[in-house]
């Protein structure tokens, strides 16, 4: 019995810390936000409470829905791209190769570089009139005329390149840290039954990192719906609203900026829809973790 | 497997990793060169090397930014929000990885739930009344609670390294005697060195990143503003447009702490058993 | 609250206590004791100063970066020679001033002296952040800024919250030289014409990149605000859709400029990829000669002068309105508000004493003259020398810049105008429906603002915007 309590004591008093400042500085303030979600509230005046009248407009409004498909076209291109790329990356840069540390450090540089500047260096990159990928393309005849890769057209697209090259340094360290895991001689007794690179990185890597890929891939879908800082400052959602995506959406409707005309936050729908947003992300990211349980089980 | 095969599929390796280094480092290269120019020449586009070098905006930088000021206060905020990150989550992750108890799952689905909102800016307001409770909301110690309480993700991360760590290690410690406290200090830390080092880095730049935060418990407070309040004040001078050139110049300054605790961070990534395999 | 503060220093014990379990080698974990900490109580408004002397000191919050330097001067100056034995601290924040604003209140923290402006004086006023000043103004003052006070500028049922100081004029801002390679006399004063002249410079001009006219099309409603505003404006129709005759949104007057800009688009004289362009590229672009003609704001003289600088023939002149008929005025735009004081404060009467310094002649005279902004105080306008920066003298004050009433404000559900109209711009439709479908959504959100008491729709049947001209100028 004693035993018993003494292990009660570790259990929730390790878990104490991290439970307290969660409820308290996490949870707490998510539900002082989210009691909005039934008001018509504009940050004056009163508060109008109007039930689901919110959730009704959310519904019909069609401004968001186009958001969630442009979040997932988003998310999916971003997540497809940079899991695949960077696990390869990890895996070469992981051992042996002569200049990895060099290289990594290279890959790494991305992810220190704050957004508003990279916006910057991007729009220098890709803007259509006299960027230096359209003069690149144009000047090796690889294209005949400018495209416009910030235009409606290529401007998806566009983010995605971004997002993908802010990415994989991170994507890449979290694998590199999670090889370290697996035991060398692992790959030392399949070399002298003279497997090949590539059957090790399917008998060996994929499985040995089962765990740690099950947590990075989950990080990857929630970080990249919830995603909006790199478009806010590259196309600010733009334009016609082809890079709009579900936070950047909230975001607007929290913290509008106008010119000329008075400047109204729409605080009670801005709630509604951040709780639709949350809940989507919350059910993509809750369906992969079970999915990915039961995968786990199969192995 | 014969030796042309090899040299074929040596050059193809060297060739990704060619186009994925330029891939990666082209903008950055951009941004460092973008430093030097001016800002009009900046904004304009269109050129790769600076026409003139403009050595002065760094040192315009910083001075606008009160660089000599805001770093330590910065570095103070990143440091221990980081160490704290890590004790905390790492505990958490433990013993939810290790062990069975009532409230487990939604422990889990807790820590879940905060990680998908977005907006910061939302929750500042309860935070920061909170803080005003409890007398921190003119002390970089607010800023730093609040920056530890976001741990969710390096919580789930770290979970997935528990995991791989086998629970023969835990065993064979209790076998001898340790204390469950012990085993996790002594034992499981020291095998997490690759998660805690990842997680660690990430945290680290999450909070020397980090702008509301400081911004609005610095308020009335400037000697404890940080660097990235100082930064963003780059942007605006006298005058209508960016000062994009100074912002670069400021960018680039300010990278330099976060590699620094890369190549740290790296070292608790490298393989041990490095070059024991040769090929 | 009080429960969740207990909780919160728990965490820190708790972690403490746990962290001490493990022995003693993690102290240098520990975040260092030196590390830097408050030093709350001298700079707490509330805090009363006990220490030598009663000096009173005043929090004054601005978001105002261009004359940063000028004022933290002219404060230091004020800290120096006053005789009340203040001091004042000027904070500039630039991105979130809003927030922290509304942080600051919440929490009474907020600073005694703050910056409204054109989007935040409505807010700030209904959320009774700011005193009103009229128990402090005196006669002399009522009349020296009476032209610039509006209702819902800087004026609410009849109590003044703030007073001018600078505004804005619009106007077209041309290339000379383009202008003159494509043999065009003079900046076009209709729209026909501006669509023409782009036309015109484009042709002549593609072969080096230039092109005829751009906008920040970025942001599309700040490029309408900028340009087909005052377009509007100047045939007499109102810049932001509010017919003030009737109470009612009508878009139908934007009809023809979002066609010309559509014409000009199709013609291929705009640069290629104002979709995505900002208002900075799209400066240093004109400053490198590379477009012929831009709608903007009274800014830009500075810009070319200290940021851009430009070797171009450049000059700004009256917008064009729609068929030449001047019917109106162009907007003065943001002029109503600079300082406040804050409701919470409880130094109302020191910061008063601050802003009679600020507002002072000489202070306002000084900073038009060395070009922050163009004075919005008639008086001081008429008497001060023009700034002094190369390109101003096209945006001084006309007998066609004016105060327009400010239209209602509503929030509209779904696309504003301005990124509704961009849309056919790009991609074509109906612009009647278009039209149809603003008029619709903005007077049912009027309707309902109306209904809940949030809004007013004032409605003036005799209302000529030909009578706005002049009434910036002294007589």
């Amino acid at each position: 019995m004693r035993m018993k309590w003494r292990v009660h004591v570790e259990n929730y008093g390790f878990l104490l810390p991290s439970f307290l400042l969660t409820a308290v500085l996490g949870i707490y303030p998510i539900f002082w936000a989210m009691r909005y979600m039934f008001y018509d509230y504009k940050g004056y005046g009163d508060m109008i409470y109007i039930g689901f009248d919110n959730f009704t407009r959310l519904w019909g409004d069609e401004l968001f829905w186009e958001a969630v498909r442009n979040t997932i076209v988003y998310a999916g291109g971003k997540i497809a791209i940079t899991i695949p790329l960077s696990l390869i990356i990890a895996v070469i840069l992981d051992r042996g190769l002569k200049g990895r540390n060099f290289l990594r450090a290279l890959y790494f540089m991305p992810t220190v570089i704050s957004t508003a500047v990279i916006a910057v260096v991007f729009f220098i990159i890709f803007n259509s009139y006299n960027g230096l990928l359209n003069q690149f393309l144009l000047k090796n005849r690889l294209i005949s005329g400018a495209i416009d890769w910030l235009g409606p057209d290529y401007a998806m697209l566009t983010v995605i390149i971004l997002a993908v090259w802010g990415a994989i340094g991170n994507y890449m360290l979290l694998f590199l840290a999670g090889l370290q895991s697996i035991p060398g001689d692992l790959y030392e007794s399949a070399e002298i039954d003279g497997a090949s690179a590539i059957q090790k990185f399917w008998k060996i890597t994929v499985p040995m990192l089962g765990p740690v890929m099950q947590m990075i891939i989950m990080l990857a879908i929630t970080v990249s719906l919830k995603g909006y800082e790199s478009i806010m400052v590259l196309t600010e959602g733009g334009p016609v609203g082809k890079t709009e995506v579900m936070y950047l959406y909230v975001y607007k409707l929290l913290f509008p900026v106008s010119t000329g005309s008075a400047m109204i936050q729409e605080i009670g729908y801005g709630s509604a829809v951040g709780f639709a947003t949350a809940i989507i992300v919350g059910v993509i990211t809750g369906f992969y973790f079970m999915l990915s349980r039961r995968l786990n089980k199969i192995y | 497997m014969n030796g042309m095969g090899k040299w074929v599929s040596r050059g193809i390796l060297w060739l990704f990793l060619l186009i994925i280094a330029l891939f990666t480092v082209f903008p950055v290269l951009m941004t460092i060169l973008g430093s030097f120019k001016s800002n009009l020449e900046l904004a304009s586009g269109a050129t790769i090397w600076p026409k003139e070098w403009h050595f002065s905006n760094y040192a315009e930088a910083w001075k606008q930014a009160n660089f000599s000021t805001y770093t330590w206060n910065s570095l103070f905020v990143s440091v221990a929000s980081t160490v704290g990150t890590l004790i905390v989550a790492s505990m958490a992750g433990y013993v939810v990885d290790r062990r069975n108890f009532i409230g487990k799952r939604f422990f889990v689905v807790m820590q879940a739930s905060t990680m998908f909102i977005s907006i910061g800016a939302v929750v500042l307001r309860p935070q920061f009344e909170l803080m005003v409770d409890i007398r921190l909301n003119q002390s970089l110690w607010g800023v730093v609670f609040i920056l530890i309480s976001a741990h969710a993700t390096t919580f789930f991360i770290l979970m997935g390294f528990f995991k791989a760590i086998p629970r023969d290690v835990d065993e064979a410690a209790m076998i001898d005697g340790c204390s469950f406290m012990g085993i996790y200090w002594r034992m499981i830390l020291p095998l997490l060195k690759p998660g805690l080092g990842v997680t660690a880095l990430f945290a680290f730049r999450n909070a020397w990143n980090e702008y509301i935060l400081p911004l609005v418990f610095t308020m009335n407070t400037p000697k404890l503003q940080t660097l990235t309040v100082g930064l963003t004040n780059l942007r605006y001078g006298s005058g209508a447009a960016m000062q994009t050139h100074l912002m670069m110049a400021g960018a680039c300054l300010s990278m330099l702490p976060i590699l620094v605790v890369y190549f740290f961070a790296n070292r608790s990534f490298m393989q041990v058993t490095a070059g024991s395999v040769k090929g | 609250m009080k429960k969740l503060s207990a909780a919160l220093s728990a965490v820190t014990l708790s972690a403490l206590l746990l962290s001490a379990c493990s022995g003693n080698n993690n102290g240098a974990n520990e975040p260092s004791a030196a590390a830097p900490n408050a030093q709350s109580s001298d700079k707490a408004p509330e805090s009363a100063p006990a220490d030598k002397g009663p000096k009173t000191k005043l929090v004054f919050w601005t978001f105002d970066r261009h004359d940063n330097e000028y004022i933290k001067e002219r404060v230091d100056n004020y800290n120096k020679t006053n005789q009340d034995n203040i001091e004042v601290e000027v904070t500039a924040m630039t991105e979130n001033y809003v927030q922290s604003v509304d942080i600051a209140f919440a929490s009474k923290q907020a600073p005694d002296i703050l910056r409204p402006n054109q989007d935040t004086t409505i807010p700030f006023v209904k959320k009774g952040y700011l005193e009103p000043l009229d128990g402090y103004l005196t006669e002399e003052m009522k009349t020296k800024f009476g032209p610039t006070i509006q209702d819902q500028a800087n004026q609410f049922d009849g109590k003044i919250y703030t007073l001018p100081n600078f505004g804005y004029t619009l106007r077209l801002v041309y290339n000379k030289d383009l202008f003159a390679k494509a043999g065009i006399a003079n900046p076009p004063t209709t729209l026909a014409e501006m669509v023409d002249a782009a036309k015109k410079i484009t042709e002549a001009g593609k072969a080096d990149g230039q092109y005829g006219f751009a906008l920040n099309f970025k942001a599309p409603k700040s490029a309408l605000d900028r340009s087909a505003r005052e377009i509007l404006q100047l045939s007499g129709i109102d810049g932001f859709g509010y017919d003030i005759r009737t109470g009612k949104f009508d878009f139908s007057g934007f009809k023809p400029v979002i066609d010309a800009f559509k014409q000009m688009r199709d013609d291929g004289s705009m640069l290629p990829g104002v979709e995505s362009l900002d208002i900075d590229p799209l400066r240093a672009q004109f400053a490198q000669g590379k477009i012929g003609m831009y709608l903007s704001y009274s800014a830009e003289p500075g810009v070319y002068q200290n940021q851009f600088p430009t070797e171009i023939n450049w000059g700004a002149a009256q917008a064009p309105s729609i068929d030449g008929n001047i019917k109106g005025a162009a907007g003065f735009a943001n002029s109503g508000q600079w300082l406040a004081i804050s409701s919470q404060s409880e130094k109302k009467d020191a910061a008063w004493k601050f802003l009679t310094y600020m507002y002072s002649d000489e202070l306002l005279k000084d900073y038009h003259e060395k070009g922050y902004g163009l004075s919005a105080v008639p008086s001081i306008a008429a008497q001060a020398n023009t700034p002094a920066i190369n390109g101003v003298e096209g945006f001084l004050l006309t007998q066609y810049d004016a105060l327009w009433p400010l239209p209602p404000t509503v929030t509209v559900q779904g696309l504003n105008y301005g990124d509704a109209f961009f849309k056919y711009v790009l991609s074509g439709g109906s612009l009647d429906d278009i039209v149809a479908d603003l008029n619709k959504r903005y007077n049912e959100a009027l309707d309902k603002a109306v209904a809940a008491g949030e809004t007013k729709a004032v409605v003036d049947p005799g209302f000529d915007p030909a009578k706005l001209q002049g009434t910036m100028l002294t007589k």
